[in-house]
This record gives C-alpha cells, sequence and structure tokens, in this order.
C-alpha cells in the first residue's frame, strides 16, 4: 500500500515536471524540469529494486547529460531573456496526435482490467527471473554484457555506435578552414 | 574460474567484423599517413569493402546464427537473405567510394573521416540484414543512421548541408524513438526481444502485439522514407553532399527494408491480416505522393528524391506481398538490387555534371547533354528508362516481378496502383531525356575515370538484369525461401 | 528486524552523523584557516574564545586561541542581511544553495563509520552506517558528486552576472572532464575487492599491507586529483578564481546562502577525505580494531583528517591552473592513464585468477637470474 502510494507520487512528479519541460518558455527552467524528470524515473527504479540503473540514470542522466544540456544553454547569448515559445503554428495537430496515440494505448491497457497476476494473459508469458539476478543484479548484468551466450554482440555493436558518433562530434566541431 | 573457449561461430559476422575493424584501422592509418598521400583513403576503404564482398560472397549458401543466448534464438543469423543484402549493401558501398573520390576533393570535402562514417554505416546496414533480435535491429538501424546525420552536414558550413542533416537527425531520432517503443511493446506483449521466440508468442499478444506492429511499421516507414514519413527526404537529399544522398538514397532504404522483412516476414506473419492491410495502404499513398510531387521538381536532387520515396512504395508492394506470396520477398530482394545499380548510376551521371557543390543539379542543366556527351546522356537515359520500367531494363524485371507476387497474393489492385503510377513516373524521367537531346545548352561536365567506370558498370548491370532477369531472380529466390523455412522451422 | 524499525534507526544513525559532519565542516573551517596561517608563516585567528592558561610571567598564555571562532563566523552569517539581488532569476537563486548542501549530505549515507559495532545493545550489521549494505555504495557516491555541480551552475546562471556564469560555466566543463577519470579510477578498488559496497571494500583491506594504495599507488593518486577536482578545490579552483572573477558563482549572494555554499564545501570535503580513506585506506580498519570495534570511529577519523590536512596543505602550495591546462590534464593526462590503468589490473586480476601469474612472475624473476 505505502509503496503503491510513493509510486502515485514519484509517477505524478515525473509527469508534471515533463509536462513543465514541453510547455516552459524559459528555456534553462525546462533543463532543468528535465532535470527533475529523470531524477523520478531514477525514483521508480528504486521502487522496482533496481539500485544499480538508479545510481547509473542519476550518474549518466542528470550527473553527465542535463549538465552538457545546461552547459549549452550557458553558452547562449540573451542569456536570462532566452524566452521561446514551445508552440507553433501546428500544436493544434500535434495535440490531436497525441491525443489520439493516449486514447489507443489506454484503450488497450484498459483491456487487461483489473489488473491482477492472472489476468494478465499476455503478460503471462514474461521470462522466470531467476533469483541469482535479483540478489547479485549488478555482477549478473556485468557477466550478461560480456558473455558470447548472452548480450555481448550489442554490447559491443553499441561501443561501435558511440565511435561512430564520437567521430560525428569531431568533425562537426572541428574547425574548418575557410579557403572554400 | 575456468578458462572456455567461447562458443561462437565467428565466420558467421565475419563480413561486418571486417567493416567495422577496417573503419577502426583506417582512422589509426590516418595517424601514420603522410598529408599528401592523403588520396590513398579511398582506395583503402575500397579494399576493406572488396575484402568483406569477397568473405560475404564465400558464404553463400551458409545458413548458421551465433551469439545464443542462454535457452534462445541466435542473435545473428546468417542465411542467402543476409548474404544477398549484404551483397547489395558492399556494392553500395564500393560504388559509393567510387564516385566520391574526384567529388569530394573539387568541393573540398574531402576528408579520411567520410570514409571511416561510410564504412560504419554500411556495417550498420549489413548487420539490419542478418540481426535475429529486435535489440540488435535497432543498434543496427542506429549504427546504420548516425554516420548518415554527420555525412549529410558534411558540408558544413554550407546552410542547407546543415539544414539537412539537422531535420534528418531531428526526425531519424525521433523515429528510433517510435521504433524503440513498438519492441518495448512487443517485449511488454511476448516476453522476448528473440524474432523467433517471438513468432511463437506474438499469437497470444493481442492488442498489445497489434499496437506494438503498428509502431514497427512507423519506424520503418520513416526510415525507408514512405508516405506519409517522407517529409523529410527531399531537403534531406537536396541538402547532403551527392555522393550521399546517392549512398542513403539507396543504403539506407535497402537497410530499413531488410530489418522490416527479416522482422514482418520471419516474426509477425501471424499478424499478417492486421499488417498486410496497412503495409498496402502506405505503399499506395507512397506511389501517389513520390510521383505525383516529383513532376513539379525543377531540381534533380529533389526529383530524385521523390523518386526514391516512390520506389520505395513498390518495395513496399512486395513486402505486402511477402505473407501470401512465396515470391514476394525475392520480388523485393531483386528490386532492391536492380534500383542499387540504377539509382547509382543516376547519381554518379548527377555528380558528373554537378562541377560545383550545388551548382548544375537543375533540370535545366541538362539541356543538351546529348551533344555535348553523348555516352553520358545515353547512360542517363537508359537509368531514367530504367526507373521508369521500360523494358529491357532491370527497373522493369524488378517491377515485373513485384508486380507479379502482388496478384499472387491477391492483391491485383495494388498492382493496379503500381503500373498506374509507374505510368505518371514517365512524365518527369522521360523529361529529362527530352531535355538532354532535344534542346542546345552548354555547362561544365566534370566526368573522371572512376566516375565513368561507375557509370559504365552500373548501366551494364541494369541492362543485364533487364535482358537476363532469370538467374538473378533464381538468387533472389533462394535468399528468399531460406526466410520462409526459418518461418516454418521457428 | 522489520523494515520501519530498520528505517528508524537509519533516521537516528543518520542524525547522528549528519550532526557529527556539520560540527565537523564548523572546525574545518578553522582548521583551513590556522594551517593556512601557520604554512604561510602567519598565527590566524586567535581571538575568539581560548582557554587562559596561567604562566610564570603573569600574563595567561591563550590555549587554543580561536576555539569559537566557527560560531563567531555563525552568528555573523546569519545575522547579515539575505540580499536578493533584483535582476536574479529568484527561483533558481533559492533553490541553488540548497542544491549545493543536499548532495553534500546525501554522500555520508554510504560510508561505512566502524565495523560490525553494539551500541546500546542494537547491532550494527554488517557495519555502521546509514544506509548499510547499498550494494552499489559507490556509484551512488559516484552519482551524487556529479549532482553536486548542480549548486554551481545554477548559482552562476540565476545570479544574472557575467562573472558568476563564468564560474558556473568552468564548474561544468570541468566536472564533465574530471568525472570520467574519477569514475575509471574508482573501478579499480571495485575490481580488487570484488564488490561496489563500500563496506566489504574496507573488509577487502585487512591489515596495512593490504591497503589498496600499496597495491595501487596510482590508482589512489588519480582518485585524489579526481576528487580535488570535484570538490573544486586549490589547484582546481578555477570557477572562483578571486583575481579573475571575484569570487565566481558565489558573487551575487549574502549571508546564510552565501555561507550554504560554504557549508557545501567543506561538508564534502569530509565526505571525499573519508571516501578516500575507505577505498585506499583500509576505511574503519587499524590495529586492534576487530578486538574493540568502537576504534573504527577514532581510525576513519583521523585518516579524515590526515586527508583534510593534506588539501589544505597543497592550497597553500600549488598555484591554480590555467583553464587550458585544466581541459589539457584531464583529457590528455588523467583520462588516458586511468583508463590504461583500468585495463591493466583487469588483465593481471585474470591472470592471477587462472593461476598464471605466480608461474609467470617467478619465471620472469628465473630469467633475470633472481630467483
Amino acid at each position: 500500500m505505502v509503496e503503491q502510494i510513493v509510486f502515485i507520487l514519484v509517477s505524478l512528479f515525473t509527469l508534471i515536471t515533463a509536462v513543465v519541460v514541453v510547455t516552459n518558455r524559459n528555456l534553462f527552467h525546462a533543463a532543468l524540469a528535465l532535470m527533475a524528470s529523470f531524477l523520478g524515473v531514477a525514483g521508480l527504479y528504486v521502487l522496482l529494486d533496481a539500485g544499480f540503473l538508479a545510481a547509473a540514470q542519476l550518474l549518466v542522466y542528470i550527473g553527465a547529460i542535463s549538465i552538457l544540456i545546461i552547459f549549452a544553454i550557458m553558452l547562449t547569448r540573451r542569456l536570462m531573456h532566452a524566452l521561446e515559445s514551445p508552440f507553433n503554428s501546428q500544436w493544434g495537430l500535434g495535440a490531436f496526435t497525441a491525443v489520439v496515440a493516449f486514447a489507443v494505448m489506454a484503450g488497450v491497457i484498459a483491456q487487461f482490467w483489473p489488473v491482477t497476476p492472472d489476468s494478465v494473459t499476455p503478460l503471462a508469458s514474461r521470462p522466470e527471473v531467476s533469483a541469482s539476478i535479483l540478489r547479485g543484479s549488478v555482477a549478473e548484468l556485468g557477466r550478461a554484457l560480456v558473455s558470447s551466450d548472452a548480450y555481448v554482440i550489442p554490447f559491443e555493436i553499441a561501443s561501435v555506435l558511440l565511435l561512430a558518433a564520437l567521430i560525428g562530434a569531431i568533425v562537426v566541431a572541428w574547425p574548418k578552414a575557410e579557403d572554400e | 574460474m575456468e578458462f572456455q573457449v567461447p562458443s561462437l561461430n565467428l565466420l558467421i559476422v565475419l563480413p561486418v567484423l571486417i567493416v567495422t575493424g577496417w573503419g577502426m584501422l583506417l582512422m589509426l592509418a590516418e595517424f601514420f599517413i603522410p598529408e599528401e598521400k592523403k588520396s590513398w583513403a579511398p582506395w583503402l576503404t575500397m579494399l576493406g569493402l572488396v575484402l568483406a564482398l569477397i568473405q560475404t560472397i564465400g558464404l553463400w549458401g551458409y545458413n548458421g546464427g551465433t551469439f545464443t543466448p542462454k535457452g534462445g534464438a541466435p542473435m545473428v543469423v546468417v542465411d542467402n537473405f543476409a548474404t544477398f543484402l549484404n551483397i547489395i549493401f558492399l556494392l553500395t558501398g564500393i560504388l559509393t567510394v567510387l564516385i566520391s573520390i574526384h567529388y569530394l576533393r573539387r568541393t573540398g570535402l574531402d576528408r579520411p573521416e567520410y570514409y571511416m562514417l561510410l564504412l560504419f554505416s554500411v556495417s550498420g546496414m549489413m548487420l539490419m540484414g542478418m540481426a535475429n533480435d529486435l535489440i540488435l535491429v535497432f543498434l543496427a538501424l542506429e549504427l546504420l543512421s548516425i554516420p548518415l546525420y554527420i555525412l549529410s552536414g558534411f558540408a558544413w558550413p554550407r546552410p542547407d548541408s546543415e539544414e539537412s542533416a539537422m531535420k534528418y537527425f531531428l526526425l531519424g531520432a525521433f523515429s528510433s524513438s517510435i521504433f524503440v517503443f513498438g519492441i518495448a511493446l512487443t517485449y511488454g506483449s511476448t516476453g522476448t526481444t528473440s524474432l523467433p521466440l517471438v513468432l511463437e508468442r506474438i499469437s497470444d499478444a493481442g492488442m498489445l502485439g497489434l499496437v506494438a506492429t503498428a509502431m514497427l511499421i512507423v519506424g520503418f516507414a520513416f526510415k525507408v522514407a514512405a508516405a506519409p514519413f517522407h517529409m523529410w527526404t527531399p531537403d534531406v537529399y537536396e541538402g547532403a553532399p551527392t555522393t550521399v544522398t546517392a549512398f542513403m538514397s539507396v543504403g539506407a532504404k535497402v537497410g530499413g527494408f531488410a530489418a522490416m522483412l527479416r522482422v514482418f516476414v520471419a516474426a509477425l506473419p501471424q499478424l499478417g491480416e492486421a499488417w498486410v492491410p496497412a503495409v498496402a495502404g502506405v505503399a499506395t499513398l507512397t506511389l501517389i505522393v513520390g510521383n505525383v510531387v516529383a513532376i513539379v521538381q525543377p531540381n534533380i536532387k529533389r526529383m530524385l528524391a521523390y523518386s526514391s520515396i516512390a520506389h520505395a512504395g513498390y518495395i513496399m508492394i512486395a513486402v505486402a506481398a511477402s505473407v501470401n506470396s512465396p515470391d514476394g520477398v525475392s520480388a523485393a530482394l531483386f528490386y532492391m538490387l536492380a534500383y542499387l545499380f540504377t539509382n547509382l548510376g543516376a547519381f554518379a551521371v548527377v555528380i558528373a555534371l554537378e562541377h560545383k557543390q550545388g551548382e548544375g543539379v537543375m533540370l535545366d542543366d541538362y539541356k543538351g547533354l546529348g551533344k555535348r556527351r553523348p555516352w553520358l546522356a545515353l547512360a542517363m537515359a537508359y537509368f531514367m528508362l530504367s526507373l521508369t520500367g521500360v523494358p529491357p531494363t532491370g527497373g522493369f524485371s524488378g517491377k515485373f516481378y513485384v508486380f507479379r507476387a502482388a496478384i499472387e497474393a491477391d492483391l491485383l489492385w495494388l498492382a493496379i496502383v503500381g503500373v498506374i503510377t509507374s505510368v505518371i513516373s514517365g512524365y518527369y524521367y522521360l523529361r529529362v531525356v527530352y531535355l538532354m537531346y532535344m534542346y542546345d545548352g552548354e555547362g561544365e561536365v566534370v566526368a573522371n575515370r572512376a566516375l565513368v567506370w561507375t557509370v559504365g558498370l552500373t548501366a551494364l548491370a541494369t541492362l543485364v538484369l533487364g535482358l537476363l532477369p532469370g538467374p538473378w531472380f533464381d538468387m533472389a529466390r533462394d535468399a528468399a525461401l531460406q526466410t520462409v523455412q526459418m518461418v516454418a522451422g521457428g | 528486524m522489520t523494515p520501519g524499525q530498520l528505517a528508524l534507526r537509519s533516521l537516528i544513525v543518520g542524525f547522528i552523523i549528519t550532526f557529527a559532519v556539520i560540527t565537523g565542516f564548523a572546525y574545518t573551517t578553522l582548521l583551513e584557516r590556522k594551517l593556512l596561517a601557520r604554512l604561510q608563516g602567519r598565527i590566524g585567528p586567535n581571538r575568539a574564545g581560548y582557554i587562559p592558561v596561567p604562566t610564570r610571567s603573569g600574563k595567561p598564555r591563550r590555549f587554543l586561541g580561536g576555539i569559537m571562532q566557527p560560531a563567531a563566523d555563525a552568528v555573523k552569517l546569519f545575522f547579515k542581511e539575505d540580499i536578493t539581488p533584483a535582476k536574479v532569476d529568484r527561483w533558481v537563486y533559492t533553490l541553488a544553495p540548497m542544491l549545493a548542501v543536499i548532495p553534500a549530505i546525501l554522500i555520508l549515507a554510504v560510508i561505512p563509520w566502524a565495523g560490525e559495532i553494539t551500541i546500546l545493545g542494537q547491532t550494527f550489521s554488517p557495519y555502521f552506517a546509514i544506509a548499510p549494505g547499498v550494494n552499489v555504495g559507490i556509484v551512488f557516491v559516484l552519482a551524487i558528486t556529479s549532482i553536486g555541480v548542480y549548486g554551481v551552475v545554477l548559482a552562476g546562471w540565476a545570479s544574472n552576472s557575467k562573472y558568476a556564469v563564468l564560474g558556473g560555466i568552468r564548474a561544468s566543463a570541468q566536472m564533465i572532464s574530471y568525472e570520467l577519470a574519477l569514475g575509471l579510477t574508482v573501478l579499480v578498488p571495485i575490481m580488487l575487492a570484488d564488490s561496489m559496497d563500500l563496506g566489504e571494500i574496507v573488509a577487502a583491506q585487512k591489515g596495512v599491507i593490504d591497503w589498496f594504495v600499496f597495491r595501487q599507488p596510482l590508482a589512489a593518486i588519480i582518485f585524489w586529483i579526481g576528487a580535488l577536482a570535484e570538490l573544486q578545490r586549490a589547484p582546481f579552483d578555477l570557477l572562483e578564481a578571486e583575481q579573475e572573477l571575484s569570487a565566481g558563482y558565489t558573487v551575487e549572494y549574502a549571508g546564510m546562502r552565501f555561507g550554504m555554499f560554504f557549508m557545501a564545501e567543506y561538508m564534502k570535503m569530509i565526505a571525499l577525505s573519508a571516501i578516500t580513506a575507505t577505498l585506499f585506506f583500509g576505511g574503519y580498519r587499524g590495529p586492534f580494531v576487530d578486538q574493540v570495534p568502537a576504534l573504527g570511529f577514532l581510525y576513519i577519523g583521523l585518516k579524515t583528517f590526515i586527508g583534510l590536512c593534506i588539501m589544505i596543505w597543497i592550497r597553500a602550495t600549488l598555484p591554480r591552473f590555467r583553464y587550458d591546462q585544466l581541459m589539457a590534464f584531464g583529457w590528455k593526462r588523467m583520462l588516458p592513464i586511468s583508463v590504461l590503468n583500468f585495463v591493466v589490473v583487469g588483465i593481471f586480476i585474470v591472470l592471477q585468477e587462472e593461476g598464471i601469474l605466480q608461474p609467470l612472475f617467478e619465471n620472469t624473476l628465473r630469467f633475470l637470474g633472481i630467483g
């Protein structure tokens, strides 16, 4: 019961800050709200007993990505007065699409109502999570990422992907000779 | 801890390893190649691609998978389907390098990063055809796309190139997120991301599976530039350096279709009743939008952009037919092979006329090409006929097989739409021919040896596919049967 | 014990430790002022509060002069007018000092202050900490330290002042650059101890000879440098460089809000000293700690104190980095060295577990004609 209340509060926090991100006119405040939203997601991970994911979320999203975003905003001009309207002429269309998408998703999920462990047939085939994973999640996670009978190939491809992105970032940022 | 030799078969991923490893080696070699010998970079790149191509051809007829998780199906598979597609991707890479060499030098874009990013993108495409797990499909999609985002902005600070990169990046990221959402819902409804296991369980997934399928369609449709998700295509194709446009008009599109065929035909055939009409609808819209809007384009790059949208529509017909017709997949594969040569050839001619960056790309610049450069004009005319689908060209054979598959799959109306739009497309393709031969005009044509070779080779290949499509289609059929067998075997 | 009781106990322990550290913070300021003064040949604050010791000359000697200085500073800060400048972003301006202090307190949660110990009938197992047995303890520390920069960045932006913004930009750039090296070095104790739980890392350093600083001095040095950068202490205090930025991000703050930034800085100094002690210097372990667990408090306190003294010593000795030097040092020296170190340690651990290391070592000795 307590867990449910906490879950609802954390989810509300995440959603409300997410709404602030897209509606706030002040870019810096929006970035801060984004960081708060990430924090809410980290809270959800904690509720799901995924401590390592929560810490990684803090470290990567709040400690690095949001800081980079804020860093970029601080380098722009008109620092304090960068008030941009987040709405353009197509907001009505966007709202319509969002509402339809939401209605579809809600309709699908409503089919499973009321949700009890037995009633969710499509989710009944979910894989068994072994107890060892729940106990020592970090070590298991590490092993899974580098074992050839687990996820080594996505892991390696992700690293190639990051290398490509790194080269790309250097290409974009490299000072260009003005000889054209 | 016991030291175990990992039980994996690296032979299967060897072509991909060669391409990515070559990209990294090139990056290191970059330090040691002296400044005046930098022109070696394209040839080195080509060497790597040719090595991978030889290796890939050696894998023809080989079936297998590797990187198998405990109690699951292999994450990477190689079968004739994947091998066929890998050959297409490697040929695309090789031809792109050929048309890039001189173009990059004269536009001042000649930097070795171009070729590294090209190699990484090719490896992403190859994985698209080989991935047997949705996680891997997503990663391959990103590995394909991210270098392309950068490459389309390679001509910065030219504003339209920057706009191109920005647009492509934003929309690509957006579509990727929809795609990931689709994967998440698939996982939520089946408890797995492995395609063979999805196949086993998807029939119990109910509505959730359908929503997931819809999102996957949207994600793929963005990548292959199908209407109504095509909005980015003209601007991106126009702004990007022309060689990059050529590369992505073939590579990214075929990559998207590779994964789409694998996912939809190998994992989701049971939901065919739901997604076949959706894909058919998208195909219809794509054909109409692409072919009709292309008519009014004064810029050849924009025109070819809309033309590539239209061709995505034709391939989509084959995708829609692939559940109920045994020849659907092979028709799509054959079409993509023909499209590869025809489209890259056409772009090679466009590059020959683009003497400066962004100049010489209007349709008016083609006036009088028939007198100035008769052979080049002849090749261009032939490519245009092939794109229209007039025999004896590869384009005609491709369309023939696609429409036949559609009729076999009881999608006669779709085939009719395809024929009608092909007739419409004749207007704008043949206008290029008309301008080349019926007017006088002048303009610089920069065609070096590599470019001429490319044009000749692609024209020859188009001709061969047009005159003798049989053996090649049998190859495509071999490639497709494997996919269907995988479905049967689970 | 029920979860409720556990939570209550954590709350009580948390209160005690936080108050202890806040007191520690107050006296760290005094320590810094006194020690800096001594290192520079001055006397430092010696008026506020002292114990008169009678001497033969009749004039009493001032023993422990300045002992009440922190209290005087606190009173001064509290009663100063708390100015909010006109054109600041009021909301963020108020939030920034809080965001600076909260992470500084949060880090304390996972530090083990003593081993298994029984106080007032309560047994703290497996070790004495606010949140014992967090299996990702060290990742948590890294995450929270990286959040610590928000206080500085937000203060810099909200102040609507050039100097403050420059301080904020410098802080974020510095943070991103040094966090990588710091994170990679932290992996070394994790690998040596085979755990991310700070308590188990301490437990892996049984005797003095097992301290990770002796097995991995390079990692310890890099960690210390990274910690200084993360703390924005000299020689990495570019963001408050008096000469260029006239105190940087705090320039528009006054009163207790200004004080809170200092509180955050000194509390983080204490926390990172304690974490360095935990990771590389055996934490609460020392002679006879197994027999008398209460000695743990003393040992970690002593190690933290030494760490603080070294920080102050460094501040008194080293000149400040220039901005480009800072970036070059972070990316071109610290990062490659820490990556290399981490890879080498990993290889050696695998060799040892495979039983290859020992014969390799002996054969090398034989080859060199020593063994």
